[in-house]
This record gives C-alpha cells, sequence and structure tokens, in this order.
C-alpha cells in the first residue's frame, strides 16, 4: 500500500460519499455544496492523473462558474424544503434487478475490459521530458483538434444567447 | 501507480449515483446537479484512459466535455427558471402542462 493508492483511495471514498450526499439531501443549497465537494476531490484527482491544466479548468469553470450559476438560480427562485418523500418511479425494484445483473456483468467482464489497456494504440502520444502536460495539450489543440475547439466556442455562443433569448421574451409576454 | 481498473470502477459508481439522482429525485435543480455528477464521471474515465495509454486525446476530450458541462448547466438552468416564472413549479412530478 503506497501513497498513491492511498491517496486515490480517500478521492474516490470522498468523492462517491459527497456525491451521495448530493442526491439525498432535501435543501438544494446543500446538494449544491456537496456537489462542490466532490467537484474539488475531483480537481486533485485530475492533478494525480498527471494534467495540472486540467485541474485548473476544473476548478474555474466547475467550482467557479456552473456551480455558481446553480446557487444563483437555487436563490432566485427560493425553493421550500421537499417535503414529500415520494418515490417518483413506480415499480422500482424491477429496475433494480437488472441493474445487479449488470453489476454482475461489469464485474465479471471487468478483467476483459482493462487487458484491452495496453493494446491502446496512442494515436497523439506525449512525453512529458519533453515539455510540460499543458504544453503538450496546447500543441494538439491548436493542431489536431482546431475545428472541435470552434465548435465548442460556438456552443458556447449559442448557450448565451439561448439564455438571453429565452429569459428576454418572458418578460414582454407577462 | 494505481490499476485501470480501480478508476473505471470509481466511474461507474460515479455514473450510477447520478443515475439514480436523475431518476429519483423529483426536484429539477437537484435533477440537474445529478447531470454533473454524471459528466463527471465521463471526466474521471477519460483521463484515466488518457495518463494509462500515454495519449493525449483523453485529456482534450476532458476539457471539451468541462465546456459541454458549463453549456448545459447554462440552457438547463434557463429553462429552470423559465418553467418557475411560468408555472411556479420547481417538481417535475407536478409539471404536467402538456397532458392533454
Amino acid at each position: 500500500m503506497n501513497w498513491n493508492m492511498l491517496i486515490f483511495l480517500y478521492l474516490a471514498f470522498a468523492m462517491s460519499f459527497s456525491s451521495f450526499l448530493a442526491i439525498i439531501s432535501r435543501n438544494p443549497v446543500h446538494a449544491v455544496l456537496w456537489v462542490l465537494v466532490m467537484i474539488l476531490h475531483q480537481a486533485f484527482l485530475l492533478y494525480t492523473l498527471g494534467s495540472e491544466f486540467l485541474t485548473a479548468v476544473q476548478i474555474i469553470v466547475y467550482a467557479g462558474a456552473v456551480l455558481v450559476l446553480f446557487l444563483f438560480v437555487v436563490y432566485m427562485i427560493n425553493l421550500r424544503k421537499e417535503e414529500r418523500w415520494k418515490v417518483f418511479v413506480r415499480r422500482s425494484s424491477y429496475g433494480f434487478i437488472i441493474f445487479l445483473f449488470f453489476l454482475y456483468f461489469f464485474f465479471k467482464n471487468l478483467a476483459f475490459l482493462t487487458a484491452l489497456g495496453p493494446a491502446f494504440k496512442a494515436q497523439l502520444p506525449y512525453d512529458l521530458s519533453q515539455g510540460s502536460n499543458l504544453l503538450w495539450m496546447a500543441r494538439y489543440l491548436y493542431s489536431h483538434y482546431l475545428f472541435q475547439f470552434e465548435v465548442i466556442g460556438c456552443i458556447l455562443l449559442v448557450v448565451i444567447f439561448g439564455a438571453v433569448f429565452l429569459l428576454r421574451k418572458l418578460k414582454e409576454v407577462g | 501507480m494505481v490499476p485501470f481498473e480501480y478508476y473505471v470502477t470509481l466511474s461507474l459508481i460515479l455514473f450510477v449515483i447520478g443515475l439514480a439522482g436523475v431518476l429519483f429525485r423529483r426536484n429539477i435543480i437537484i435533477l440537474l446537479a445529478s447531470l454533473e455528477i454524471i459528466m463527471n464521471a465521463l471526466i474521471v474515465l477519460f483521463a484515466a484512459i488518457s495518463f494509462h495509454a500515454k495519449d493525449i486525446s483523453g485529456y482534450l476530450i476532458v476539457f471539451f466535455l468541462i465546456g459541454m458541462a458549463a453549456a448545459e448547466a447554462g440552457v438547463g438552468l434557463s429553462l429552470a427558471v423559465l418553467l418557475y416564472k411560468k408555472l411556479k413549479k420547481v417538481y417535475v412530478d407536478e409539471i404536467n402542462f402538456y397532458r392533454g
């Protein structure tokens, strides 16, 4: 048991437990804050996976933008606590049985799936002795993935237009 | 070095927790937060694949996924605000606006 394994086990336990608390908490503010805890742990998990740039992006975009947006909406629409605790999906026991079957299937074939691991052919290899992870990401992002990068920019622009359009039209009606 | 199976199992656990949140919760805000948890499961999986295969593509896909998650949260939350302003409801089983 070395330090890598200990850190991974702590991060995995913290992420699972905080996301579980996020989906069972009745107050939406608490749920959003538990998701924030999960995202901070996941940022450190990305750091242990060798990408310091994605750690920064995860903290800035998720914890800084998305979660703040969630909290903003929660405070804006002034939710009450959920009193009823009705099961939304009826006959969920059948689904649970099917879920157990798929879980058995997953763990039975996990060794087969991960035996493919060394056979992954690296299409875009990188060498950390030649430069940092950020340097390699930038090099491939602006050459191989340039079109996808532009598409993401267009999608975010359309999202801004969509949000403004949806909330502006309501003002004219009401 | 942590084996690859552990990352796949962590990703599966997060995906199942997020799916349970989508299926069993009625509050639309928590439903969107559960979608974020599902996105985070994908992020863990792609980053682990990229780390173990020594390939940069997984990290780039994680970068695009974070952008997509931001876009999804923007659209979803604006629709949630629209629903609340129109119907004064945020629980998805009470929204039966289109039932004939």
